[in-house]
């Protein structure tokens, strides 16, 4: 609004400082408009208004106002121009801003996808970190369990070690106190030896003596021998003699006897022929006593002869004697050994605990040996057991680098997700710098169109503002979601941190833990591979397990009738000898006494063998009896015929088994059928009933036809039993 | 014998398990004395056993034998007594054991103590036991050769409380030293699982090599 008066001209200084003030006010108010609508004047234009009113000015004035309206406005167009240049320098700036504002608005939207894609990686590895976890969980609770597993058995493997040891240790006690016992023994056996030494030195003497007179004897006996030589040549000698003289006088007789017949027939007698005859009667006497004295010395010499050979008999019985007493001497010998033996095992015996007999020494040594063999396996085992775990943990530590590669590999993958974050942060610090400066341009501008008056760019201004605003309010929205999203990040990737911090040591873990189970595996192999091959060898537990063999009936009874030959052999040997033995001590006195107890000793021991034997095949025969009497009533029961078995030998000498067979339906005995076998041939044999008409015909038919003897017997006791049953 | 036709599979008892454990191991001891030539082949007849032709000897003492044998074996299967069987042959002259074919045996002590029945194909079994005696018939071609003239003889690892007949005797393993091993096949009736094993000594010629 022109103002109607100038207002008075004050002094230069005050005319000076009015339009200055005016100036200054007007300045102050910037460039006020002559419109002739009322405005809403501010309240120091009402002011200058009632000053207006007060000024009223000449054409002067009105000029001097002219000009300085003029001024005025040149001015205010000045200001003007400056704020449209201000107005297109900030239009160029809000359209850069603009730029800027799309281009973060593009870069936001990035840097959500990122987010986006970052969240799903999270996502997904977050869910494989989960099953990763439940895996390693569920091996985690395996491989405890196994380890407690494998602690039980480590503990267990710990006392049978210690058990084993132990076990060793008191073995090699044992043997060492067994050894002693054996020294003390060898000690006893060698003072027994030199003792019985003496003994058979005496003993020897003793036999000595005793065959020197039995030497003696056999002298005397042989001087006898030679005596009755010598006496019955002599006999002889005197019988030849006396044989020759007893013939003469057979012959003197014979013609003496003629003579008599011749005399005897003549009637004359004489003296002389008495005296002849008393003669010849006196010869005949005399020569009769020769004839008994020969036959004296025959019975003589035949005595002679007797001893003789009773002589002979003597000699080969004294050289029999001699031998046997050599034998005997060896026997004795080997029945003292015998006997100290028994004596030092039967100590041994008593002194070995749980042994109650020789035979169980046998397994009481195996037993040990098995003990110590499988303390020793034992022992081997738990070493190699501690090899495997020490295998085991290095195996596990190379696990758990694998494992921190991995925990290595994760952490690099967090760094790249914190990077990405960083790199997020950043974007978000750059953009709200830029929104600061924004709000700082846009306050300027604000400020700007508050003092200054142009209605029209005003307006635009005032809507692209609050548009810029609004786009503002919503790039800070967008910027506290990111930084929301940023946080929470954050907080997720510390907590995968933290994660994959335990997932590593729980990494670790399991890799010790399935490497020791990966040892432990081994381990059972090889033990199983062990246990393969011991039971391959054979070897077995006598704890558990017994080794049973089958005796073989037939060669044991053989080798029974074998054994039994050789003992009766070699018993009558004995008696044999014990019979010589006796008559060498009938003859000799006090030797045969100690022979005769060593040889009645091993005759006694030869006797109970072959009574144990006998006895056993005793039982043999029993059980064979009733089995095959079982046998036999079962095959009659099972197939219906009674079956007896005979040995036969052909007249060409080959043995043949014969068979007999009735059946039990049979109605009369002599319904018999009769087979023969022959290595591996049955043949069936004519008789009476297998000649009969119905019979033979079965047997051309099953028999011969079909060559099937069961067929035959079957339908034979089929035909049988329904004549039996039925009619 | 040892089955009845169930619904679906063979019902096996113990009785009838122990049956065919005891007639598997005397078809294998004949299939054994038949490949190592213990007995002449004349001695030997064959028969149809598993869908394969089995050899039997016809020596009336190894017969007998091997009867005995096989009722007592049957006998401690159905007492669950029996560990293994080891069939061992050995060298005539000196008495030296030259192989041992070892038959180990596991019972399951639920069926010996309460006498309940399993399922399992007849069919089945006869296939497992039919593997074995082929691959015992093929061991002829890794096994050193017999030269000298063998006997054979029949142990069984029971356990020690078994009751002892008279005409079996406490024996030692007859051990190989050294031996060679070749594992074969096995088969299960589901109350017995019988695992077969070959040891011998080693060839002169293999220990020169």
């Amino acid at each position: 609004m022109i103002l109607r008066s100038p207002p008075p001209k004050r002094l230069k200084s005050d005319a000076g400082g009015s339009p200055i003030s005016a100036n200054a006010s007007g300045s102050g108010n910037q460039l006020v408009i002559y419109e002739d609508s009322p405005l809403p004047a501010p309240a120091p234009l009402q002011t200058s208004n009632d000053q207006s009113d007060q000024h009223l000015c000449t054409y002067q004035c009105r000029q001097m106002v002219k000009a300085d309206v003029l001024d005025a406005f040149s001015k205010a167009e000045k200001q003007v121009q400056e704020y449209q240049t201000q107005l297109q320098t900030l239009n160029a700036n809000f359209s850069e801003a603009d730029a800027e504002r799309k281009q973060l608005r593009d870069n936001l939207l990035y840097s959500k996808q990122e987010l986006a894609a970052a969240k799903g990686r999270e996502k997904m590895l977050q869910e494989q970190l989960l099953t990763e976890i439940n895996n390693s969980q569920e091996r985690y609770t395996k491989e405890l369990q196994s380890c407690h597993e494998l602690e039980v058995k480590l503990q267990n493997e710990m006392n049978l070690r210690k058990k084993a040891e132990s076990s060793a240790a008191t073995a090699e006690e044992k043997a060492k106190l067994l050894e002693d016992k054996l020294t003390q023994l060898s000690g006893s056996v060698d003072r027994e030896k030199k003792r019985l030494n003496n003994d058979i030195a005496q003993l020897g003497k003793e036999a000595k003596l005793s065959v020197s007179r039995i030497g003696a004897d056999l002298e005397r006996m042989q001087c006898r021998a030679q005596n009755a030589e010598t006496e019955s040549n002599l006999l002889r000698s005197q019988l030849e003699h006396l044989k020759l003289k007893f013939d003469e006088c057979l012959q003197e007789k014979t013609e003496v006897d003629k003579k008599l017949s011749s005399f005897t027939s003549q009637t004359a007698s004489s003296s002389d022929n008495s005296v002849l005859i008393k003669h010849l009667q006196e010869e005949v006497k005399s020569y009769e006593a020769e004839v008994r004295e020969a036959r004296k010395l025959k019975s003589r010499h035949v005595d002679a002869e007797l001893l003789k050979v009773k002589l002979l008999e003597e000699n080969s019985r004294r050289e029999r004697a001699e031998s046997e007493l050599s034998k005997m001497h060896e026997l004795q010998l080997s029945m003292e050994m015998l006997n100290n033996e028994l004596s030092s095992w039967k100590s041994l015996l008593n002194d070995i605990p749980g042994v109650s007999c020789p035979d169980d020494i046998v397994m009481k040594v195996s037993t040990l040996q098995n003990e110590v063999v499988q303390s020793s396996m034992k022992i081997e085992e738990a070493n190699t057991r501690f090899k495997q775990l020490e295998v085991a943990l290095e195996a596990t530590q190379l696990g758990r680098q694998s494992a921190e590669t991995e925990a290595a590999l994760a952490k690099e993958k967090s760094e790249a997700l914190k990077t990405d974050v960083k790199r997020i942060e950043v974007m978000l610090s750059l953009v709200t710098e830029e929104k600061e400066q924004l709000k700082a341009v846009v306050n300027e501008l604000r400020k700007s169109t508050s003092e200054g008056s142009v209605p029209g760019a005003g307006a635009t201004d005032g809507t692209l503002i609050q548009e810029f605003e609004s786009s503002l309010a919503k790039k800070e929205n967008y910027l506290k979601d990111l930084e929301n999203d940023l946080s929470q990040l954050k907080d997720v990737n510390n907590r995968l941190r933290s994660e994959i911090e335990l997932l590593n040591e729980k990494l670790v873990d399991e890799a010790r833990r399935n490497k020791s189970l990966e040892r432990d595996s081994d381990r059972l192999r090889s033990e199983i591979s062990l246990l393969e091959s011991k039971l391959g060898h054979g070897d077995y537990s006598a704890a558990n397990t017994r080794v049973l063999r089958m005796v073989n009936t037939l060669g044991v009874e053989n080798e029974a009738k074998q054994t039994i030959e050789a003992l009766q052999a070699e018993l009558q040997k004995a008696k044999e000898r014990l019979q010589a033995v006796e008559e060498l001590k009938n003859q000799s006195g006090d030797a045969g006494k100690l022979v005769d107890s060593h040889i009645t000793g091993k005759i006694a021991q030869l006797k109970e063998q072959i009574a144990t034997l006998e006895k056993r095949e005793e039982r043999y025969k029993t059980v064979f009896a009733d089995r095959i009497s079982v046998f036999r009533r079962a095959c009659c029961e099972l197939f219906g015929y009674k079956i007896v078995m005979d040995e036969h030998q052909r007249p060409n000498g080959i043995p043949v088994t014969r068979f007999t067979l009735q059946s039990i339906y049979a109605q009369n005995d002599d319904e018999k059928l009769e087979f023969e076998y022959e290595s591996g041939n049955t043949s069936i044999l004519n008789n009476g009933y297998a000649s009969q008409g119905e019979i033979a015909k079965q047997i051309e038919i099953f028999i011969r036809k079909f060559n099937s003897i069961p067929a035959f017997t079957a339908n034979l006791t089929m035909e049988s039993f329904n004549r039996r049953t039925l009619y | 014998m040892a089955s009845k036709t169930a619904a679906a599979k063979d019902i096996i008892t113990l009785h009838g398990s122990a049956a065919i454990v005891s007639e598997f191991f005397c078809y294998a001891a004949n299939s054994i004395l038949y490949n190592r030539a213990v007995y002449p082949e004349e001695s030997f007849v064959k028969v149809k056993k598993y869908g394969l032709p089995m050899l039997l000897i016809e020596d009336e003492s190894v017969k007998s034998f091997m009867s005995n044998l096989t009722s007592q074996i049957s006998e401690w299967l159905e007492a669950g007594k029996l560990q293994r069987v080891v069939l061992v042959i050995m060298s005539k002259a000196t008495g030296e054991v030259l192989e041992r074919w070892n038959f180990r045996i596991e019972t399951d002590t639920e069926v010996v103590d309460k006498g309940v029945p399993r399922e399992k194909s007849d069919k089945e079994i006869m296939r497992e036991i039919q593997a074995i005696m082929r691959q015992v018939a093929s061991s002829v071609t890794y096994l050193p050769c017999l030269d000298e003239t063998c006997v054979f003889d029949v142990l069984a690892y029971t356990d020690t409380d078994v009751a002892v007949p008279f005409t079996w005797v406490d024996s030692d393993p007859k051990l190989i030293a050294n031996p060679q091993m070749v594992k074969l096949h096995g088969f299960d009736t589901k109350i017995h699982k019988v695992d077969t094993l070959v040891s011998y000594k080693n060839d002169e010629w293999d220990e020169e090599e």
